[in-house]
């Protein structure tokens, strides 16, 4: 009896301690200290469905990361510290994963798919904390809030390969009748938006509606079928490169290829899609991407490939590990306008006001920054919340992926406009 | 602190009341009083992570009436959460209508279409049900992703803040106050409705539905009435959802998502109103550790490791939590905290 109530007491001791405690705990949590540091959260799906994409993107985050603090001397004299998360693709994940960003006070959060920023960019436009996607559609940043696109979206890979079809390709009499097959998420259905708002005026009959799969297909020859009794003269794909990797597969195995022309968005083009479909299957497709590829004699591509082979050399020849190189290098600048046009005592705070002061003056004052050449120029331009319009045309051929058309600027869609356009 | 073996009760009430001496009244009190000032101790990141558990909590609950209570498995329960949020997104979004309505038809249009997709119990179960009940998720996200033009398709919809009578439920702090509340209401709900007829011919038709046929509980309707609260819970946890993250679409709501609340309520302890409350706290703490702290540290530490093994070990130490957990407590936390409070009682006595 007598130990019991000695238990009672030790007991309710402990809660109230606790409780007590409790702020103080909270209270702790360290955020950038004057001197210091410049917090920054990226997050990639580098486990999950996509992880084929994300695991390499998660790499260069780091690597890049590395590179910039150790060589570069971080951003503005401050080193960057970061704040890396895997989503596993979850989008339940990515909302607390945003929210742990705001909290940790990281001055801007980036993703790597956008199907992560989709589930997280509500929370993040409520909140006026800014984020950049690597991968990116309309949805995302239209219209425009607080959401920016490293690259050019799905709708723009879709018209700039519908242009240079148009122009090069097509040499037949009236319009050239084009089937869409689509990852069933924003990858797929940003592509879409885009055919949609531009097939009619580029003069291209859709086949409507789109065939959709997901990102664990394993055979598409159902709608691959469908889609040869339409009788197409194109294909597009916006997927990721597994799922492409099997459309291919079953277009060869129906005969549907060669003989029509197949384009990809850049999702899917890059290494991953030719080491899962096969050289020999994924010879003659063309594809748009928003990088160079690892074989440009770029300036910037040295210090990636050197970081590359030391840390993770499997991935390289990975377009994934170079996009989300270019996104470190990006925040860096990001960073560094942000210190020399607010101030590091505005960005210490890791609040709202350092978040604003990130977007009005970092972010939209880029201009004409060069990424050491692996990708289009990346500056802002008001109303257009990507931050680079450009995109190449690539073809494979001999197991690699050769360029064909240099930097070409995607034209600004206004989505929103459109009375289909998802609000 | 006097406990329930010793007390005299007179009337069948207060035999059957929930809290039965004043210790476990002050200690109910002393626990809705903690949880409602968790926003004066905790950050933002903090009370989103309860406010997720608190949603979750909702859903596991509805789940639990359904298949811990009736033995009715269901593996769809991500799809009827998905109706309810995206009836309350549309509801607010496209048609205007307040917070309350789309909350309260969230309920009901999942509670609707939970009925149809029990119609089967009443022919199948165990194993075949199940298949059912994968049918139904399958169906649902498909049909929200094809009906664009009212679900926003595969893009998703936007949903604004909740609000009732003009106050908007903008910060995580209110937000929390929000969804507290109604899970608190919840678990009531789900508490009492175990002490009902209801609750017990729910429990009689698990136990052996052809005995509880035979004593003349109708099958059909307490089958379909488990379906119908089971998915309203999931209805109004959908709704609630959709509210915080503020933007919708079929990806929050997968087939892994439907998997992981059986396995929450499982690892809770089936049929238990305490069960799903242990299993959620315990399942989205563990991936919000994973997360947060164990899978950077790993990947940050273990660099001589190839290319994304080290990321690969947070996925799998929550896979092998889960089994061991099943290996060693089968009947999950509830039963584990069962056993504890009995030999807290006969303590230094084992018998």
């Amino acid at each position: 009896m007598k130990n019991k109530r000695f238990l009672i007491v030790v007991t309710v001791i402990c809660l109230v301690l606790i409780v007590t405690a409790l702020p103080f705990a909270s209270a702790c949590t360290p955020k950038a200290k004057p001197g210091q540091e410049l917090k920054v959260g990226m997050m990639t799906p580098s486990t999950g469905p996509a992880a084929e994409k994300g695991a390499p993107g998660g790499h260069g985050v780091i690597d890049a990361m590395e590179y910039i603090n150790k060589e570069l001397g971080g951003a503005g004299g401050y080193p960057i510290k970061l704040l890396w998360r895997d989503s596993g693709y979850d989008a339940a994940k990515v909302a607390t994963i945003v929210k742990n960003f705001m909290a940790e006070g990281c001055l801007m959060f980036t993703t790597h798919a956008s199907a992560e920023m989709t589930a997280g960019m509500e929370i993040a436009n409520r909140a006026e904390f800014p984020g950049m996607a690597t991968y990116t559609s309309a949805v995302i940043y239209r219209p425009p809030q607080h959401i920016y696109g490293q690259m050019p979206d799905y709708g723009d890979d879709w018209a700039f390969f519908a242009t240079y079809y148009m122009k090069n390709i097509w040499k037949g009499s009236g319009k050239p009748k084009m089937a869409l097959h689509l990852l069933n998420n924003s990858t797929g259905y940003g592509a879409r938006d885009g055919a949609r708002a531009l097939a009619d005026k580029l003069g291209i009959e859709l086949i409507w509606p789109p065939e959709e799969h997901t990102t664990t297909t394993i055979s598409e020859m159902e709608s691959l079928t469908r889609i040869k009794t339409k009788n197409p003269d194109v294909l597009f794909i916006s997927s990721t490169p597994a799922p492409t990797a099997v459309i291919l597969k079953n277009a060869r195995d129906l005969g549907i290829y060669p003989g029509i022309t197949i384009g990809c968005a850049h999702a899917s083009f890059t290494k991953a899609l030719i080491d899962l479909a096969g050289a020999n299957v994924a010879e003659g497709v063309y594809g748009v991407f928003p990088t160079v590829s690892w074989d440009d004699n770029v300036p910037g591509i040295a210090k990636a490939a050197e970081y590359c082979k030391k840390n993770n050399p499997k991935d390289y020849g990975n377009m994934d590990y170079l996009s989300t190189w270019s996104t470190s290098l990006i925040v860096a600048e990001i960073l560094k306008l942000a210190v020399k046009n607010a101030g590091y005592d505005v960005l210490a705070k890791g609040n709202v006001e350092s978040w604003r002061a990130i977007e009005t003056q970092a972010i939209q004052k880029l201009k004409d920054f060069d990424v050491g050449g692996l990708h289009g120029p990346v500056s802002y331009t008001p109303g257009d919340n990507r931050l680079d319009k450009y995109l190449r045309l690539y073809k494979i051929s001999g197991g690699k992926i050769n360029l064909l058309v240099d930097w070409t600027e995607a034209p600004l869609i206004k989505y929103e406009e459109f009375p289909w356009f998802g609000k | 602190m006097s406990l329930p073996c010793g007390t005299r009760d007179y009337t069948y009430d207060t035999d059957m009341a929930i809290l039965r001496t004043k210790t476990q009244w002050g200690l109910f009190i002393g626990l809705l009083v903690f949880l409602f000032t968790l926003p004066l101790y905790l950050g933002n990141y903090w009370l989103g992570v309860a406010n997720l558990i608190g949603i979750t909590l909702i859903a596991a609950t509805g789940l639990n009436i359904l298949t811990g209570y009736c033995g009715q498995l269901s593996i769809g329960h991500a799809g009827f959460i998905a109706v309810g949020a995206y009836t309350s997104a549309i509801l607010t979004n496209r048609l205007g209508l307040p917070f309350l309505a789309g909350l309260v038809c969230a309920g009901l249009t999942a509670g609707v279409i939970g009925l149809i997709f029990g119609i089967p119990s009443v022919r199948v179960k165990g194993f075949y049900l199940a298949i059912t009940t994968i049918a139904a998720q399958f169906i649902i996200i498909w049909v929200i992703n094809h009906w664009s033009a009212l679900t926003g398709g595969f893009v998703g919809i936007k949903v604004p803040y909740a609000s009732i009578g003009g106050f908007a439920f903008i910060s995580e702090g209110s937000q929390f106050y929000l969804i507290m509340t109604i899970t608190v209401l919840c678990t009531l709900l789900a508490k009492n409705l175990a002490r009902t007829r209801v609750g017990r011919a729910f429990i009689a038709i698990r136990d052996n539905d052809l005995a509880a046929e035979v004593m003349g509980i109708s099958l059909f309707y307490y089958k379909l009435l488990a379906f119908f609260i089971g998915c309203f819970l999931a209805g109004i946890a959908g709704s609630l959802l959709a509210h915080w993250v503020g933007f919708m679409n079929a990806e929050h709501f997968r087939l892994t998502e439907s998997i992981l609340y059986v396995g929450m309520i499982i690892i809770g302890g089936l049929g238990t109103t305490l069960g799903p409350i242990l299993g959620v706290i315990f399942i989205r703490l563990l991936q919000q550790i994973l997360t947060v702290q164990v899978g950077p540290f790993l990947e940050s530490t273990f660099t001589a490791l190839p290319s994304g093994f080290a990321t690969g070990i947070a996925p799998m130490l929550f896979g092998l939590v889960i089994v061991l957990f099943l290996i060693f407590e089968p009947r999950g936390f509830a039963h584990r905290w069962t056993l504890f409070k009995a030999a807290y009682r006969l303590w230094p006595f084992s018998y």
